[in-house]
């Protein structure tokens, strides 16, 4: 047990390191500090929690609040949980290391999983955390729901965590035999998501039909039991926080026997899945394999094709890309199946003169959620040096950076025109007006985000989930966003009476002056500042 | 040929990892560079090469200032580095014809330098397959032959003896005074003081970031009935 918590202790240190190294503070105190950084998210949960919690307040049931919460954390946690285990598991670097230490196997399950039980932990904090503060808190000072709701939320992230490990695991060794494993990996995991996600809207549209929803009403717990998804866990534990001891001790009591079972399994998923992935690949007979081409290609090709190869050999990066750039797709996808939306709701009187905005949103959301230069020389890591001894100038290396950000954004907007364009049934003129928009909107963010990539390039990481998405560059170049569109709502509230057209062409012509300000600042600034990186 | 003159590097304000290097290296020279660990190797090749800059003073290539015009002085070299990590998801043979592409090779010029290096170090059979299957000797054979295919003026090596097998060591040693013999230059660092005693025209030593000595082995070691190890020991001892 004692090396067990010391090989915890140790993970979780390289993993709080790591954050306070992404934060880039010398100072060790303001390192500390940057520790409480996500605390921020609080207050915009805080006013979710708390409309949501009046909303349940008003027709009775204001205990509903923590059940929805829980089961929005949980599913939230899910889809946190899945490339953070394959991740930690599978294409860690620690692993081969950990795999010779005098330890039980199970050691090296849990300890792997102390970092992500730590990241789902916090995760769970802004919603279902806040809802247990929210609900112990406002109205009756209930300090019994406090202590069981702080319980229930230290064991929240267990139930997700164990179950997507005894899920994934096997399912990765299973996808990951042969040589494709690469591809085979990421097509199972967004198959694995889609699944996911139609569940989850099928289930949801059941709570939207009107007949079962009086059924439910008449029902004696039938709201918790709709809302908690028939889902044991969430109904056992809203009882518990109102006070149900019974309740409390199933509750616990699952996430006990979840543990117990991983504990079980722990051997034969070591050995079964976790080494035979891990050997896969290697001890392979080097012999002649096809034919040797001497080619030429442009410098500029082979450094794009390099930085667009790194995403594509690495199945964290290439999840975290295709589910960035394509996950608008997907749930659209999945709405239209599962008739969340159509054709005729996109052209009600109601939406009709917003379809250039939502056209524009559409295909510009690639650019808009995906940030891809923000990572482009953190995904290097180690192999950052190589391109720094070539003969190419700095704003040669930072020109074909963003060149292979704009290539894989465009690729996935040019889908999203024609699949929506399509779809929407739009006039030609919206078509290039959103096109027009989103390829300024793009070459602005894909260009002013390597800035961020500059000042913390962050080359040093153990698991490629901390270089693309427990990356504090992310959160970041969202903020920017964030910041633009709340700035472009702000003033578009101030002159009601401009058209969509009139607004998109003022837009489109404000983010090509934006564009022109951070090639200024990439290329006349950044260039000195990319030569200062120390590797 | 490469001239460093007054080079420091100073990490976080106060840590001085290279303490005014001055040090010039003459065309068709094999030069040596020695130390214990941390003594500033790594650091002084890092900034040779452009990979990190020296907080004071300056590095010329073939006459090109490294800091000045980055672009002419890295035409001038090539480097391996102590650890062969590239990004290794491509196959040798693409990895080459990077490096080929990145230095104007003609295709001519590559494939007869491809040909010639990879079955010198006998990775012929290994180029189609990907860098990732490659063991760590493979892979440093794979980046010293992308780093001859330029013919470079200058080669820097970090440490390049770990890692080979003794017959690999053997061709590298030989492709190293080969290159100088051409008229070409080479620098490189090693821990195997038997290698340097054996191959260097001079030896540079360097002990807590300062340069100690710098001369040919024979007036370093100043008598004939000793060794470099011993005259190296002896030089960086602590006192």
């Amino acid at each position: 047990m004692r090396k067990i918590i010391t090989l915890t202790q140790v993970q979780v240190k390289d993993f709080l390191n790591k954050y306070i190294e992404h934060v880039n503070v010398k100072n060790r105190w303001l390192g500390l500090l940057s520790l409480f950084i996500p605390a921020l998210f609080i207050l915009p949960a805080y006013q979710l929690v708390n409309s949501i919690y009046e909303g349940f307040n008003q027709i009775g049931f204001p205990e509903l609040t923590i059940t929805y919460m829980y089961i929005g954390t949980v599913v939230l946690m899910f889809f946190a949980c899945i490339p953070m285990i394959i991740s930690v598991f599978f294409y860690a670097k620690d692993l081969q290391f950990l795999t010779t230490l005098p330890v039980k196997v199970e050691g090296i399950i849990f300890s792997k999983l102390a970092t992500v039980y730590l990241y789902l932990f916090v995760l769970g904090c802004f919603f279902f955390g806040t809802s247990v503060i929210v609900y112990s808190t406002i109205g009756e000072w209930d300090l019994y729901s406090l202590i069981a709701g702080i319980i229930a939320l230290l064991i929240s992230p267990l139930l997700p965590m164990i179950l997507t490990t005894l899920i994934i695991i096997p399912f990765m060794a299973l996808v990951g035999k042969g040589r494709k494993r690469n591809l085979m990996v990421v097509v199972g995991n967004v198959i694995f998501l889609f699944v996911f996600l139609f569940l989850q809207l099928i289930i949801a549209r059941a709570e939207m039909d009107i007949e079962s929803f009086y059924h439910i009403l008449l029902q004696e717990d039938g709201l918790l039991r709709q809302l908690g998804r028939n889902f044991p866990p969430s109904i056992w534990l809203t009882r518990m926080i109102q006070g149900s001891l019974l309740d409390g001790g199933l509750f616990v009591l699952l996430n006990l026997v979840f543990l117990y079972a991983l504990k079980l399994v722990s051997q034969l998923l070591y050995t079964k899945a976790l080494l035979a992935f891990n050997q896969q690949g290697g001890g392979e007979d080097i012999h002649r394999k096809g034919t040797v081409s001497f080619r030429k290609r442009r410098i500029g090709s082979q450094l794009i094709t390099r930085h667009i190869q790194i995403i594509l050999s690495n199945p964290i990066f290439l999840i975290n890309t295709v589910l960035i750039m394509f996950l608008p797709i997907l749930i659209f996808m999945i709405m239209l199946f599962t008739g969340e939306a159509s054709r005729e709701f996109f052209h009600s009187s109601e939406l009709s003169p917003y379809i250039l905005y939502i056209y524009i949103g559409i295909i510009t959301a690639p650019a808009m959620i995906g940030n891809l230069s923000a990572t482009s020389i953190t995904r290097e890591g180690k192999a950052f040096w190589e391109t720094r001894i070539l003969p190419i100038s700095a704003r040669e290396n930072l020109k074909y950076r963003i060149y292979a950000t704009l290539l894989i954004t465009f690729i996935a907007t040019v889908l999203l025109a024609i699949a929506g364009g399509i779809y929407l049934q739009v006039s030609l003129d919206i078509v290039i007006r959103a096109v027009i928009f989103s390829v300024v909107a793009t070459l602005f963010l894909s260009t002013i985000d390597i800035v961020i990539n500059i000042e913390r390039p962050t080359l040093n990481w153990t698991s490629p989930t901390a270089a693309v998405k427990n990356n504090l560059n992310v959160i970041i170049s969202l903020f920017i966003r964030v910041g633009l569109g709340g700035g472009g709502y702000y003033i578009y509230q101030l002159f009601p009476h401009l058209t969509a057209n009139e607004w998109v062409t003022i837009a489109t012509l404000f983010f090509l002056v934006l564009y022109g300000i951070s090639h200024y600042i990439v290329f006349g600034i950044y260039t000195k500042k990319f030569d200062r990186i120390d590797v | 040929m490469l001239a460093l003159k007054n080079v420091s590097k100073t990490y976080d304000r106060s840590k001085r990892a290279v303490n005014q290097i001055s040090l010039d290296v003459e065309k068709g020279e094999i030069i040596g560079f020695i130390g214990p660990n941390g003594a500033g190797k790594t650091t002084t090749l890092k900034m040779i090469t452009g990979i990190i800059q020296p907080t004071e003073g300056t590095i010329s290539i073939d006459g090109v200032d490294i800091m000045k015009a980055p672009v002419d002085a890295k035409k001038n070299f090539s480097y391996v580095p102590d650890q062969p990590t590239i990004f290794d998801a491509i196959s040798g043979i693409d990895y080459l014809n990077f490096m080929a592409d990145m230095y104007d090779v003609s295709i001519r010029e590559r494939k007869k330098r491809i040909e010639k290096f990879s079955k010198a170090f006998q990775i012929d059979d290994a180029l189609t397959q990907k860098v990732n299957s490659y063991s760590h000797g493979m892979r440093q054979k794979l980046l010293i032959t992308g780093a001859m295919l330029s013919n470079p003026k200058l080669f820097i090596l970090d440490e390049p003896m770990v890692g080979l097998d003794p017959h690999s060591a053997r061709v590298l040693k030989d492709l190293m005074r080969e290159h100088c013999n051409k008229g070409g230059t080479v620098f490189f660092s090693s821990h195997g003081l038997e290698v340097v005693e054996d191959l260097c025209d001079r030896v540079a030593i360097i002990h807590k970031g300062k340069l100690i000595a710098c001369d040919v082995v024979g007036n370093i070691k100043k008598s004939t009935d000793t060794t470099l190890e011993n005259v190296f020991l002896e030089m960086t001892r602590d006192a």
